[in-house]
């Protein structure tokens, strides 16, 4: 599919698909049990399983509001989790940035967005209490020392620019400085830590968890366990699934292990699970979104993805064999994805599409040099130079172009209703810059059902489970069908801040 | 006992064999290891050592700047990076019985020649 070398991509997810088995091996030995007769190997305050935003925002939110002894148990040997690896976009209502840029906004109108994207099954409710909160988040990111790229940017299915941007264009610009804080206000941090099940007391609930320690990914190393008792509670923050395979294709049989994916290695599901065999509700697990905006010609999130991000707005996606536009560039993320799945052969293999984009417009993102120097992106001098390159038609492509200038002029696109508000004056014109497009597994809609105090639900009683609470991707039913970009960030560190607001009863 | 002597002999000429591989891998790290395995294996030999083990001779600060990159590249050093800073244990990218992928090339392209695994 592409000039550079895949094979060692190849074998790192058919690894993965190694790892993924094993990872669903071990809970199944190591389940619940009754914390009856139990020796407690340790006691702390509050357990938190997992590193990334959620974990993260719960114990400094924690700290905030007194507790002393708060652990963060993290079962790889880094912290940070699939935040660490994300493109650091945050989508808050009512910001500095967007009464600066003069943009009308509010809870409303970011809920109605995602209702719409939803497609009528997301959760309104925790919707609302997410983005009611979020600048209260994005504030705890800028307290702790993130920077964000001086511009706002309008991402695919929102009705107005609201998404921030990390200046390093990732997540990592929000972890490190968190897991920075943590370190500071004396947050107990333990890597290489698996999860291996809650202990419950005998009204059921949750009264602490059995913690493998000196765990290595993916290796046959066992370390020991130990039971710690939490005093306050459980948060459980240990994201989504998309990197286990066996569990995504039951959910989703087009998911092979072919298809990429943007998560750290470590999103294999194992806590969720454990909260559905402890009684928690499974919430839309066969909802498993797809980032339309990744590219073949790398692995994982790469740096590619926030380059089309960025770019989309004001670029044209193309078929390769028509050189034709195929979809709206800034429809929501299913959309988009269907849409690019759709460019095959007459064999049925992937011809993936390509982001034109003008140089000019495109070099106002930090990534796009990097893009152009690792072999992940090229630049073009003219139109004829480019469809040589990919073997597009030469006259289909030109007459796209001009059609399309003629839509960034009257600001009306006649093709697929995409909103030319970010296009305005940016006619696609030499030099070119491109990217090959095709659609990773990114974000598992999927999880354990929860309420607005990040309180996990029983199955059967309907009731929340006591001493447990969920907080990031590893909870469901938020977003629906369809997640809007830029919006889990803002989810999970809300999410995160009210678990441990619900904790500490404030 | 003479079966539990064969096995003894065979584990024995196992370990041999994996510090020989170790020191083809890394031949700098010959005179340090011998075939003392505790130097790295703290945790035990069947054990893998800890993170801490490479850190007794190796400084992560030194480290850092021996794989500095150019400016607009800064973090793009495996040893100080974007993701997870200096923190990320030597074992991630490393082994001395078998050579790894750094982690970086789970997503990205880039190269680094004096890598060995």
């Amino acid at each position: 599919m592409s000039n550079i070398d895949l094979l060692g991509r190849r074998k790192f997810i058919a690894g993965l698909g190694i790892a993924a088995g094993a990872a669903m091996v071990a809970p199944a030995m190591a389940v619940s049990e009754k914390a009856d007769g139990v020796k407690w190997d340790k006691e702390v305050e509050i357990v938190i399983i997992g590193s990334g935003f959620a974990g993260l925002a719960a114990a400094i939110e924690a700290t905030k509001h007194g507790a002393k002894d708060v652990h963060i148990f993290e079962k790889m040997s880094y912290f940070g989790g699939n935040s660490a690896i994300n493109g650091g976009l945050f989508a808050a209502p009512g910001t500095p940035m967007q009464k600066k840029e003069g943009v009308e906004d509010s809870v409303d109108r970011m809920v109605n967005d995602q209702l719409l994207s939803g497609r009528g099954i997301a959760d309104e409710g925790l919707l609302r209490h997410v983005a009611s909160h979020a600048v209260e988040a994005l504030q705890m990111t800028l307290d702790a020392g993130s920077e964000y790229h001086p511009y706002l940017q309008q991402l695919g299915g929102h009705s107005v620019a609201r998404t921030y941007q990390t200046s390093v264009s990732c997540g990592a610009g929000i972890t490190q400085p968190l897991y920075k804080e943590c370190k500071r206000i004396g947050v107990n941090t333990h890597n290489r830590s698996k999860f291996e099940g809650f202990l419950v007391g005998n009204k059921g609930e949750v009264v602490g968890v059995k913690m493998r320690q000196n765990y290595h990914f993916g290796e046959d190393q066992p370390g020991k366990v130990l039971n710690i008792r939490a005093k306050r509670g459980v948060i459980m923050a240990t994201g989504g699934f998309a990197q286990n395979v066996d569990l995504r294709m039951a959910q989703d049989p087009t998911l092979t292990a072919d298809v990429g994916c943007t998560n750290a290695p470590g999103a294999t599901g194992e806590g969720m699970f454990e909260m559905f065999r402890l009684g928690a509700i499974p919430v839309h697990l066969a909802h498993i979104q797809s980032g339309p905006w990744a590219s073949p010609d790398e692995g994982g999130f790469g740096y590619v993805s926030n380059y089309s991000i960025f770019n989309l707005p004001h670029s044209i996606a193309v078929s390769r064999t028509t050189g034709k536009r195929f979809m709206n560039e800034i429809a929501d993320r299913k959309t988009r994805a269907d849409a690019e799945l759709s460019n095959r052969d007459e064999k049925g293999n992937p011809v993936p599409p390509l982001l034109i984009s003008s140089f000019k417009d495109s070099k106002a993102h930090p990534n796009t040099e990097k893009v152009i120097k690792y072999n992940v992106g090229w630049k073009f001098e003219s139109l004829e130079e480019l469809a040589t390159h990919f073997g597009v038609p030469l006259a289909g492509l030109k007459a796209q172009i001009a059609e399309y200038n003629g839509y960034v002029k009257t600001g009306e696109d006649k093709q697929f209703g995409k909103d030319m508000t970010l296009a305005k004056n940016k006619m696609i014109e030499a030099p070119f810059t491109v990217v090959r497009l095709w659609p990773k597994v990114h974000y598992c809609q999927g999880g354990v059902k929860v309420n607005t105090k990040a309180e996990v639900t029983d199955s059967f009683t309907g009731k929340s489970i006591t001493g447990l609470y969920a907080a990031g991707e590893v909870c469901g039913g938020i977003h629906g069908v369809s997640r809007l970009g830029s919006c889990s960030i803002p989810e999970c560190m809300v999410m995160g801040m009210t678990a441990a607001r619900s904790l500490m009863n404030v | 006992m003479k079966n539990f002597n064969i096995i003894l002999g065979l584990v024995l000429l196992g370990l041999t064999s994996l510090s020989v591989q170790s020191a083809e891998i890394r031949d700098y790290h010959k005179d340090v290891i011998g075939k003392d395995c505790k130097t790295c294996h703290d945790n035990g030999i069947k054990q893998f050592p800890s993170d801490q083990s490479c850190l007794q001779c190796h400084d992560v600060d030194d480290l850092a700047k021996k794989t500095a990159r150019s400016e607009e590249d800064k973090w793009q050093n495996p040893h100080n990076n974007l993701h997870y800073g200096k923190d990320v244990p030597c074992q991630e990218c490393h082994s001395e019985h078998k050579t790894k992928q750094p982690l970086c090339s789970n997503c990205h392209t880039f190269k680094f020649d004096k890598h060995k695994g």
